[in-house]
């Protein structure tokens, strides 16, 4: 291949047609995406659970504070409801638990193994691309003696360069084939493989959610007297509030 | 006579039933007052109740005139029958003026009261003025002006044709003094802030001028009415205060000037009594509440400066009795006053402080996190959808987990509303009742100090307002600490209702997403399936035999390419050694060393190499050519040490039984690479991380149990570190990783180079550098 870009009158023969590298490049491209999506949610897949984790400690950490207040040992009504929210908060955490396992083991690590197929595709995109140089520069020197007078060394190198070129031009337009004929399948693998995932990831969800309704719809039908809603709670906060407020001993600003 | 009577009676009746009325009305008054947002529909019944009374009062005193005309002349002429002494009449004739005046002047203040309301009050409260608070410059004087009106038609009734031998007005006192006193308090007690409140108005023009119009207006009527005695409205507004004060004073001269075989007497007595009470009850309150402000202001608006002055001798000696008396109580048991009530509301306030705390801290931590968790959550179910299935599918799931996105956003906003915003209102009015504790706690040992030393006017003092303190916050503390209770249960159930609701969109939202279920083992059975099929997609690109190598080494896999080049230095290689060359030019490998460049050869730990020449063939010193027995080479020479069997020994035995985790730990690392096996295995299971998981914990617990072994035959056991064949019968063949029971550390003829081994019953020799000792490791 030439090193001087622009020759006036000589056009350069293509010795990739123009498609097929096109069709290389969406191929590639599309590949290239899919991994750095894979790897982007595996990431964000750990801090998600992590944060589900963090938030069921912190949900723990209300009840247990509140058990462990000397307030609970007098009131027996407040005992109560605290050691059933408790109760409701750690079965919280231990659902969301199970559910983190469930979301690691069918989601995560599917995610890194699909991960770890990607770099052998960029080094055999490497390869690709070496083998693609070689092919180049070899091509270059039989056309440079091709343009030349044929002369007798001229033609012996000539043969010579044209012997090389030969395995050159095969292992590329191999590798080139075979890319061009194995992308689109691993591209395509991944729905079936990540599918299973997906409906295992909603799956855990709903099961804990479903779990979750479940224990707080119990846990308010247990503590709150019916037909209080939050309107009227809130009607009823303000009320207390401004009869503290009305307190002598309280500082009112 | 007979028919009035009746209508006594059913006055009478009907009097119960206002007074019952009355209670409950009264009630509705306080709460209305204390609701900050003034309801349109509450004060509009209540316009309704009080157009009400005003019409039932008029029309009853429409009634009494036509009574009270003819009754006069007529009562009078009765009370002076012949029968009656003289004394009785002066009496009984002072009595009737005095009932008389009673009622006129009630009837007077009633009628103030009225103009008050409806000239006033009422306007006032129509023009809606947003800065002028018409509830604190009245606080409850329709419920006054009820509660006047109901007493006056007591009275009334009381006296309308009843024998004046016959008349009972204390009765009507002790009837009515539980709402009196009540409504009275109320009155009373916001009447000095009510004169701040009024005084602070008066100083912004236009709400001066909405006052003053009314009471132009006001004056205007009284004018009419040939009264001109009305002066301004803080005139108007202490109307109450004096007439409650006026009670006992009538009563009391209303009691003198009744004969004591009148059946009014004692219950007069009872009256004056109760009427007393009120007055000495309303005062207490008063003083209380000044007591309690005043110790609530000290710390507020109170620069250093202030402090300082303050600081003089009387207060410095005061705090360090103070301190004195608390460390004689800590030390001696002090006899104390106590208040076993107090010190339970005490208690509990402070638990209440903690766990308001606790909950606004812990509630809003958790809130954080969930806002973190659910749109982490949803947008890697979105993600992992994008990738799971072809753009062209639409599902439409985007858009319900929006939705989910934004119920997360409104449930932060409705736990802020209805949780955190309640509770940190109410944190923030903890700090008042502890400075007044504290106060109090001050006070309690001032009182015991004067107790002790029985000083009495200072005694008194102090324990007074030792009293007060502790009357109103033993009182107050129960209020406060009965709503801040309930508070705080509502907002824990609204916590809970509304982490139900969350939870149950949270669950719509996935479930109109969910597709087929499938079991979690299934899913790894199809995953594996598919990666295989991509893996052999890979492996048939690898083909190619350059690829391969770059790929492993790209793929951390170990380079195995050295192992079949390099063959282990065996002990005929090392005998051979020993023999050619001499001891000088022999080295060992300190660490393990791999060749980096052309013509390297691979090294592993101990292994002995004889120098050929200590420079390479360009000249550096840095690398020597060596000779391993089999191979020639450059090595680093930084990587080699002279070869001292004495001193190796040494070394070995230093690096065996006193650096031990170490020394094995590298043992295990530089033995890796050389095992083809181990190597293989370990892998092949990269690819299947938990089978490889599972598989080292099945070593670590053979592990386990060789420790347990090996320390029962004291430091014996080693295992071999390097595979081991045995070239004649005194020699041990040695597996890797196999156990030993060294017998001997030296062989016949005193070499510890070689030890006397026994494995699987066999004995035999073995090279000492090829073993570690075992450990846990």
């Amino acid at each position: 291949m030439s090193w001087i870009p622009f020759k006036i009158g000589q056009p350069k023969k293509q010795i990739v047609p123009k498609t097929v590298e096109r069709d290389f490049e969406r191929e590639y491209g599309k590949l290239q995406q899919l991994e750095e999506q894979t790897r982007k949610l595996q990431k964000d897949m750990k801090k998600s659970t992590d944060a589900d984790l963090a938030m069921s400690k912190s949900a723990v950490k209300i009840s247990l504070d509140l058990l462990s207040n000397p307030l609970c040992e007098q009131d027996q009504d407040l005992l109560s409801m605290v050691t059933a929210l408790d109760t409701a908060m750690k079965r919280m955490d231990a659902f969301n638990q199970e559910k983190v396992n469930q979301i690691q083991k069918t989601v995560i690590e599917p995610l890194k193994k699909f991960g770890s197929v990607f770099p052998s595709l960029n080094m055999a995109v490497k390869r690709r691309e070496q083998a693609l140089q070689d092919y180049r520069r070899l091509q270059a020197k039989v056309e440079k003696y091709e343009e030349k007078e044929k002369t007798g060394p001229v033609l012996a190198k000539l043969h010579q360069a044209r012997e090389e070129l030969r395995p050159v031009r095969e292992d590329f337009e191999a590798k080139n084939r075979q890319l061009l004929e194995e992308m689109p399948r691993f591209y395509g693998s991944r729905l079936d493989y990540f599918q299973p995932s997906f409906e295992s990831l909603i799956r855990a969800q709903v099961v804990y959610y479903s779990e979750m309704h479940k224990i707080f719809g119990d846990l308010t039908q247990q503590l709150d007297q019916p037909g209080h809603s939050d309107e009227q709670r809130e009607r009823e906060n303000e009320a207390k509030l401004s009869e503290l407020r009305a307190l002598s001993i309280v500082a009112d600003d | 006579m007979e028919p009035k009577e009746a209508t006594g009676k059913e006055n009478m009746v009907t009097k119960k039933k206002n007074l019952a009325f009355l209670r409950s009305r009264l009630y509705m008054l306080e709460r209305r007052k204390t609701d900050t947002v003034v309801d349109s529909s509450v004060s509009g019944d209540h316009s309704g109740t009080l157009r009400r009374s005003q019409s039932d009062r008029t029309e009853y005193n429409q009634k009494l005139q036509e009574k009270m005309t003819p009754q006069g002349e007529c009562s009078v002429a009765e009370t002076l029958t012949p029968e009656e002494e003289h004394q009785m009449k002066r009496m009984m004739a002072k009595r009737e003026k005095i009932i008389k005046e009673l009622i006129q002047t009630e009837k007077d203040y009633l009628n103030d009261l009225e103009l008050c309301v409806r000239e006033v009050v009422q306007p006032l409260r129509n023009k809606k003025i947003d800065r002028l608070d018409v509830d604190s410059l009245f606080s409850n004087i329709e419920s006054v002006h009820q509660i006047s009106a109901k007493l006056l038609s007591l009275l009334e009734e009381a006296t309308t044709d009843v024998e004046p031998a016959m008349q009972v007005i204390g009765e009507v006192f002790l009837q009515i003094k539980g709402p009196l006193e009540d409504i009275y308090k109320i009155y009373c007690y916001q009447h000095d802030e009510a004169r701040s409140i009024l005084e602070s108005y008066e100083k912004e023009e236009e709400l001066k001028e909405h006052l003053s119009h009314c009471i132009q207006s006001l004056k205007k009527i009284y004018m009419q009415e040939g009264k001109p005695n009305l002066l301004d409205m803080g005139s108007l507004m202490i109307k109450p205060i004096q007439r409650v004060m006026k009670y006992p004073l009538l009563l009391c001269e209303l009691r003198n000037s009744t004969p004591p075989s009148h059946p009014d007497y004692r219950a007069l007595d009872d009256a004056f009594a109760a009427v007393k009470d009120i007055n000495v009850n309303i005062n207490e309150l008063k003083r209380r509440k000044d007591l309690v402000l005043k110790y609530k202001k000290n710390d507020e608006d109170e620069s250093l400066k202030d402090k300082l002055s303050k600081l003089n001798i009387h207060s410095i000696s005061k705090k360090s009795k103070r301190v004195t008396n608390h460390l004689k109580i800590l030390t001696r048991g002090e006899s104390q006053v106590k208040d076993n009530t107090f010190n339970r509301e005490e208690k509990l306030f402070r638990a209440l402080e903690k766990t308001v705390r606790l909950c606004v801290k812990n509630i809003s931590l958790c809130l954080q996190h969930i806002q973190d968790a659910m749109p982490l959550a949803l947008q890697s179910v979105m993600d992992l959808q994008e990738i799971s299935y072809n753009k062209d599918d639409e599902m439409g799931y985007s858009e319900t987990l929006s939705n989910a996105l934004n119920s997360c956003h409104d449930f932060a906003s409705h736990l802020q509303r209805l949780i955190l915003t309640p509770l940190s209102a109410l944190l923030s009015l903890f700090p008042g009742p502890h400075k007044l504790i504290q106060k109090r706690y001050d006070k309690l040992l001032d009182c015991n100090s004067y107790l002790q030393r029985s000083a009495g006017e200072e005694s008194d003092l102090a324990k007074k307002e030792y009293e007060a303190l502790n009357a109103q916050l033993v009182e107050e503390l129960q209020a406060f600490n009965q709503a801040a209770r309930k508070i705080l249960l509502n907002c824990l159930c609204s916590f809970i209702t509304l982490l139900r609701d969350l939870m149950l969109v949270a669950q719509q939202a996935y479930s109109t997403l969910v597709p087929v279920p499938l079991l979690v083992s299934s899913i790894s059975e199809i995953q594996n399936q598919v990666l295989e099929e991509v893996q052999n997609l890979n492996c048939v690109k690898e083909n190619s035999a350059t690829f391969i190598e770059r790929k492993l080494s790209f793929e951390k896999k170990k380079p195995v390419q050295i192992l079949p080049e390099m063959p282990r230095q065996t002990d005929i290689h090392r005998s051979k050694l020993l023999s050619t060359y001499s001891a000088e030019e022999l080295y060992q490998a300190k660490r393990k060393c791999n060749a980096t460049q052309e013509y390297d050869i691979n090294l592993l730990e101990g292994e002995l190499v004889a120098v050929i020449e200590q420079k390479d063939p360009l000249g550096s010193t840095s690398r020597w050519l060596v000779d391993t027995g089999n191979v020639k080479g450059y090595v680093y020479s930084s990587f080699l040490k002279p070869y001292n069997p004495a001193k190796m020994q040494k070394v070995d035995t230093e690096n065996r039984f006193c650096d031990d985790d170490f020394e094995n730990i590298s043992l295990f690392v530089s033995s890796r690479p050389a095992s083809d096996s181990v190597t293989g295995t370990s892998e092949s299971s990269i690819g299947d991380s938990s089978s490889s998981l599972s598989g080292t914990c099945g070593k670590f617990e053979t592990n386990g149990t060789d420790v347990d072994s090996f320390q029962e035959v004291d430091e014996q056991i080693f295992y071999a570190v390097h595979a081991f064949q045995a070239r004649s019968d005194h020699e041990l063949s040695l597996q890797e990783y196999q156990r030993v029971h060294i017998l001997r550390f030296c062989d016949l003829s005193g070499n510890k180079e070689w030890w006397l081994a026994e494995a699987q019953g066999q004995k035999g020799y073995v090279p000492a550098n090829y073993l570690g000792k075992m450990t846990y490791a």
